[in-house]
């Protein structure tokens, strides 16, 4: 029966093709988004969890926006008053306050924005995972410069070279190249939080402050307090998980519709084919009822021909899929907001079951009208079809 | 009237169906019998009821009324997997456009409904294509052998489950002379061992080379003359 069933898909090679195509593009397609949504939300996990901050101090606006573009490494348009880093390193419940300023300088003839951020020691303690390359040091002078590692590559600078910002004029020394962490610091360029000051002529001025409390447990009384301080307010990176969260679901949900959509025309692919199929056949099928076969044997027959149009399209399609990923997700990685490094196409062996099993799902379903409509043929009708 | 020595009896058998808002009585009140090792033809001008009664031997549907034995049962009101059954393990049929599956070798044409009998037919299979004289051509694919060749294959392929009655439905129509005659050898080859075959045909010279022939009319059998006669 199986040799029958692939002789007569062979009989039709293009229109067989074309079916698998269906049901494969559709497996590749969910198959893509699914592992594009998972390793979204695990990326940001990584993310907040490996940044030790339990809160922010961020200018009055959008208090997630604000954070999520400091965490993100994006410029903010607004900013806090410099005194507001003296209020929240008064705070008792307070065991690290790191000044930050960002900004953007575009390098449009290289296709490019840089990122600089201006930072105090402080920021260690918060930055864990940062591993500076060896011969590095912290800023010896207001002209140092530590650069994420794909800056430097970019640059193509080593430790002690100059570096000239050709925007702002002014020529820094490469003080620390900082090992690749997979993280949006490889591409960012840290300098003293006074220079950036004068450098983007915000003199005074803040982007946000990075706090780490003494005690997890004092984060409500802390956030009350500081959320008094004047032009600012206070995001809890809870809050921030909360909102990302939030994002990553309805993302998923948006996902899934299209994963639904592209299943749907594998489906009816397959129906169509069978269905055409039945009816070009129906003299051939009402030889196969005269000379013996029952009306199970031809649902059967139908029935493993979808089921074998589903199998090689599932196959193609998870192959497709871990094929394609990295150009997928090249593609995907502009269009998303705030997408964390590393990689974001995270194929593991439960979402390429999920998606061979919904590919099987689909053709084995489309094909059962189909089947069940050459089982009901009567021999004498079919074989007047001829 | 229902023997043993009869491997067919049709009493009074009446079909009719639909055609649009029209009702066709295609065969009205048809009554004879078919001894075992029997070789006849059924002749008629088009219309007749000769195909409607050859599906009706054939077990592919069943009377509207009337009876109709095979092989001592009855196939009135019998269901469609018993119906199945029966084409299964007693009719053989081989057909005007012969019907071979164009994807399958010639083997495996012949061996095809050994699958829906459940059992490994293709040692029997090569066996007939022996006995056909096409065991060279068992390889090969309908389309590369000729008109005769496809005929022969499709009279294995009736063979296959050793049926007590083979029909033919126009088996030489689209055959030239020669060929005609080496199938019509076929079918007396294998009658003489037995085998009880029934032929639907409008050539005059195969249905006088059967011993017995049925003549249909507007669906009405008008005579029924055996060679002795």
């Amino acid at each position: 029966m199986l040799t029958l069933a692939i002789r007569n898909l062979a009989r039709r090679r293009l229109r067989t093709l074309l079916t698998i195509s269906g049901i494969a593009a559709a497996v590749a397609v969910l198959a893509s988004l699914l592992a594009f949504g998972q390793g979204y939300r695990s990326g940001l996990n990584r993310e907040l969890n490996a940044m030790g901050i339990q809160m922010m101090l961020v200018p009055i606006g959008c208090p997630y926006d604000a954070a999520a573009r400091v965490i993100k490494g994006k410029a903010l348009d607004v900013s806090l008053p410099d005194a507001s880093l003296g209020a929240v390193r008064a705070d008792s419940a307070v065991a690290v306050a790191a000044p930050v300023l960002m900004a953007a300088i575009p390098r449009p003839t290289e296709g490019r924005t840089d990122l600089w951020v201006g930072v105090d020691r402080d920021i260690l303690p918060l930055k864990s995972w940062w591993k500076m390359k060896q011969g590095s040091t912290w800023f010896t002078g207001p002209d140092s410069v530590i650069l994420g590692a794909e800056a430097a590559a970019t640059e193509l600078r080593q430790i002690g070279d100059p570096l000239y910002s050709p925007e702002t004029g002014k020529t820094f020394r490469v003080c620390a190249i900082l090992e690749r962490s997979g993280t949006t610091d490889d591409s960012q360029f840290f300098i003293p939080i006074a220079t950036a000051q004068n450098m983007f002529d915000q003199h005074g001025r803040l982007t946000a402050v990075a706090i780490r409390l003494k005690d997890p447990s004092l984060l409500a009384g802390a956030a009350d307090r500081l959320q008094q301080t004047p032009g600012a307010q206070i995001v809890t990176m809870g809050e921030m998980m909360g909102t990302f969260l939030n994002l990553v679901e309805t993302v998923r949900t948006l996902l899934l519709a299209i994963g639904a959509i592209a299943a749907a025309i594998g489906a009816l692919t397959v129906f169509n084919t069978m269905l055409a199929s039945v009816v070009e056949r129906a003299a051939e099928l009402g030889m196969l009822r005269a000379v013996g076969a029952s009306r199970l044997d031809l649902f059967w027959l139908l029935g493993l021909e979808s089921s074998l149009l589903a199998i090689c399209g599932a196959m193609i399609g998870v192959a497709a899929a871990a094929t394609l990923g990295p150009w997928i997700e090249k593609a995907v990685r502009t269009l998303v907001p705030m997408a964390p490094q590393g990689a974001l196409l995270r194929l593991n062996p439960t979402i390429v079951g999920e998606c061979a099993a919904m590919g099987l799902a689909v053709g084995i379903a489309a094909g059962l009208f189909p089947a069940w409509q050459a089982s009901r043929m009567k021999p004498v009708e079919a074989m007047r079809a001829r | 009237m229902i023997g043993t020595e009869n491997t067919a009896v049709a009493e009074a058998l009446v079909k009719e169906y639909r055609r649009g808002a029209e009702t066709v009585r295609a065969l009205d009140g048809v009554s004879f019998e078919i001894r075992h090792g029997e070789m006849l033809a059924i002749v008629g001008p088009s219309g007749a009821g000769k195909s409607t009664l050859l599906h009706l031997l054939g077990c592919m549907d069943t009377p509207t009324s009337g009876q109709l034995t095979i092989n001592g049962r009855s196939t009135s009101g019998l269901a469609d997997r018993e119906l199945t059954r029966m084409r299964r393990e007693l009719v053989g049929f081989v057909f005007q456009h012969f019907a071979l599956l164009p994807t399958l070798t010639v083997a495996e044409n012949v061996a095809l409904p050994g699958l829906f009998a459940r059992r490994r037919a293709q040692k029997h299979a090569d066996e007939l294509l022996e006995r056909v004289g096409l065991s060279h051509r068992r390889t090969h694919r309908p389309h590369e052998l000729s008109g005769g060749e496809m005929q022969r294959v499709a009279i294995a392929r009736a063979l296959i489950n050793s049926p007590k009655l083979l029909l033919a439905d126009e088996p030489t129509g689209n055959l030239d002379t020669a060929s005609g005659e080496s199938i019509l050898s076929l079918f007396r080859a294998l009658n003489s061992e037995g085998l009880t075959v029934v032929l639907v045909t409008h050539n005059e010279a195969l249905a006088k080379a059967t011993n017995r022939i049925i003549t249909l009319s507007d669906g009405k059998l008008v005579s029924d003359l055996r060679r002795s006669e």
